[in-house]
């Protein structure tokens, strides 16, 4: 049986550690589980600098070193890699997560010490490599779902792997290897609603995968049926990101069960779901999941006291558990919104990112300013507070939709410093944009994805008419809501439309198909 | 043995945590002080101030 070492890189370095890494966490379990000998070194929890990682890597005769994370970590994985390769030099080094998938030609080519890369969805690909290595052969010229390197050093992606059908065969994360009592209880606390205020014992569940809108700056990592392996110009396998979706999600009783043994072994107060969106899966459900889930939380007794009985939170003591997620301005309903707050539900993120009718069409959210507007009262409505994001900085952004996102939160009292629209690789404005992108990185996209991180802070924009310096100003603007400086500056700009040099264009990209093509599910 | 690595057994080799205390103070104010910048709240990084006392052009 392989011996492997999972090693979970630092991201938001900024902030404390708050979310397990809820990937590494059921690999692990799925390892654990076939007999293989596991350990976990969670460098984001520990936060201990890289001698530690080296005394990590040196620390036994690992089979496998396996890491992984989404794209903003890649700067810390590139020196873990880097380390591996003088301290753990006889182990293959598997890498997988979204920093990969999103784009495992060039991962590969920048970090020539990963032997191995798991391209999207990784719950039959990692367990098969492990299998393998287990028989000593290390020929994945056959393995579907990888990224690896021929004879003659050149990178080779296989076909796809069909993603799995009944996501209730796999295992509960393996939270026992993390450090749940020294590192993420303490950080359970957020600032979102008094009762995450209070938490005191959070954890993260996922129980879904996928949402069926289109967003262009958002990505779905390959592991919900958005992604094929096709040829791209010049003859060679890459991934291409569709609007194909295999929408999946937990059984209500598959998480019941789990936040129950939750309760039962490490008394969790608050849970947040991690679903990309809870609002799109219960319209996929037809309205079912959802009320499911909220129905037996309740049953299973984990409604909060005050949610029972319909006193304000400090009033009692609470034994449940209360919980939090993610929805959406045109698919929440009021009825629907009642049920979660019933069952425990304390605040939702909403993503409205403009009030900008054209920049929403064009957005492919499928909302409208309007919508925007009624959503939070609506979800206010139910008790449940709403969590608006806002964005600057789109391809179309106009002094005029900045405008109209400053009346919109001055109408709803919100207070919102905006992110920056950031194309992150795997999204559609990534590809749309790489060009425009890597000259703003003296033609070199891994300057690019070394320096991302928060979309709080400004690096490549896409924005056809605003430059950085545009941006910077008016996302201060729009934190302060002042129509004056905006009106000040328009006046300013706003005449010099037909002499700018647009920082951004858009252009044709083998990686995206604007179709329902989709990752085949298993059978 | 040591806290760090978390798994299906226990790796004999012990992990220590090095990093002088003093780095990790200078780091942590650092980071605060970062995120304080603005008005009269500067921070001026020590290791950046390379001058050697010579004039402009000399
Ligand atoms: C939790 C979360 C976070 C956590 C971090 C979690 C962590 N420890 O990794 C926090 C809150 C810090 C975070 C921050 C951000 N996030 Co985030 N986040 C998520 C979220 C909601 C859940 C991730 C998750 O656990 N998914 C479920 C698990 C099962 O999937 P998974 O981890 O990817 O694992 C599977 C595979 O990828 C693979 N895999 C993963 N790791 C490994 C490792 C190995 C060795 C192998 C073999 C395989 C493998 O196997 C798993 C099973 O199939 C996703 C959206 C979503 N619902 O997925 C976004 C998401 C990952 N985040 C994203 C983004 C953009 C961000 C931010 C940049 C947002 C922002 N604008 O500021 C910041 C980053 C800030 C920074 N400074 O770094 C993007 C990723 C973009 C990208 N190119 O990587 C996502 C997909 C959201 C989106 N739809 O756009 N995020």
């Amino acid at each position: 049986m392989a011996k492997i070492l999972f090693i979970n890189p630092v991201v938001r370095e900024e902030d404390v550690p708050r979310h397990i890494p809820y990937g590494i966490a059921l690999l692990a379990a799925i390892a654990r589980d076939d007999g293989h000998q596991v350990q976990v070194y969670d460098a984001n929890a520990w936060r201990k600098g890289f001698d530690v990682v080296r005394q990590v890597l040196a620390a036994d005769q690992w089979d496998v070193v396996a890491i992984g994370g989404l794209t903003t970590t890649y700067n810390f994985i590139k020196e873990v890699c880097r380390l591996a390769g003088e301290h753990a030099k006889d182990s293959l080094l598997i890498a997988g997560g979204g920093f990969l998938t999103s784009m495992p030609r060039e991962i590969m080519s920048w970090i020539p010490e990963i032997d191995l890369g798991v391209i999207g969805e990784a719950f039959v690909t990692f367990p098969d490599v492990l299998k393998k290595i287990d028989k000593g052969d290390l020929d994945w010229s056959k393995t579907l779902g990888v990224v690896h390197r021929n004879d003659k050093g050149n990178i080779i992606v296989n076909t796809e792997r069909p993603n799995i059908n009944n996501l209730d065969t796999i295992p509960w994360p393996a939270w026992e290897f993390f450090p749940l009592e020294d590192i993420y209880f303490k950080n359970s606390s957020s600032l979102f609603s008094e009762e995450a205020y209070y938490a005191k014992r959070r954890i993260d569940i996922n129980g879904s995968y996928g949402c069926n809108l289109i967003c262009k700056y958002c990505w779905h990592l390959g592991t919900t049926g958005d992604m094929v392996v096709r040829p791209d110009p010049a003859g060679n396998n890459d991934v291409a990101f569709t609007y194909g979706r295999n929408i999946r999600y937990h059984s209500p009783d598959y998480i019941i069960e789990m936040v129950k043994q939750l309760k039962a072994e490490f008394n969790i107060d608050y849970v947040n779901f991690l679903d990309e969106n809870l609002m799109t899966m219960d319209v996929y459900s037809k309205r079912t999941w959802l009320k499911e889930l909220c129905e037996k939380w309740i049953e299973a007794g984990l409604q909060p006291d005050c949610r029972r009985l319909g006193v304000p939170f400090d009033e009692v003591e609470n034994n449940g558990v209360f919980w939090s997620g993610t929805s959406h301005a045109s698919l929440h309903r009021p009825e629907t919104l009642k049920m979660m707050y019933q069952a425990g539900c304390t605040h939702l993120v909403y993503g409205l990112e403009s009030f900008d009718k054209k920049i929403l069409k064009n957005l492919g959210k499928g909302s409208t300013p309007d919508r925007n507007e009624t959503s939070v009262a609506v979800c206010m409505a139910s008790g449940i507070i709403p969590i608006p994001n806002i964005i600057i900085g789109f391809p179309e952004e106009s002094f005029g939709s900045v405008r109209a996102t400053i009346k919109s939160l001055l109408k709803l009292g919100i207070h919102a410093k905006p992110h920056f629209a950031t194309a992150y690789p795997g999204s559609e404005w990534y590809y749309r944009y790489k060009d425009s992108i890597a000259a703003q990185y003296d033609g070199n996209l891994e300057k690019y994805v070394l320096d991302l991180g928060d979309a709080t802070k400004i690096t490549a924009t896409i924005s056809h008419k605003f430059s950085c310096m545009d941006l910077l100003g008016l996302q201060e603007i729009v934190a302060q809501r002042d129509l004056r400086l905006l009106d000040i500056a328009e006046k300013h700009w706003g005449q010099s439309d037909e002499t700018i040099v647009a920082t951004a264009t858009p252009q044709i990209s083998h990686n995206i198909i604007q179709d329902k093509t989709k990752t085949p599910l298993q059978k | 043995m040591s806290d760090f690595l978390k798994g299906t057994y226990t790796v004999d080799k012990e992990i220590v945590d090095e990093t002088a205390k003093a780095t990790i103070a200078k780091d942590e104010f650092k980071k605060k002080a970062l995120n304080s910048i603005g008005g009269s709240m500067v921070f001026v990084e020590r290791e950046k101030y390379v001058w050697d006392g010579d004039e402009e052009g000399k």
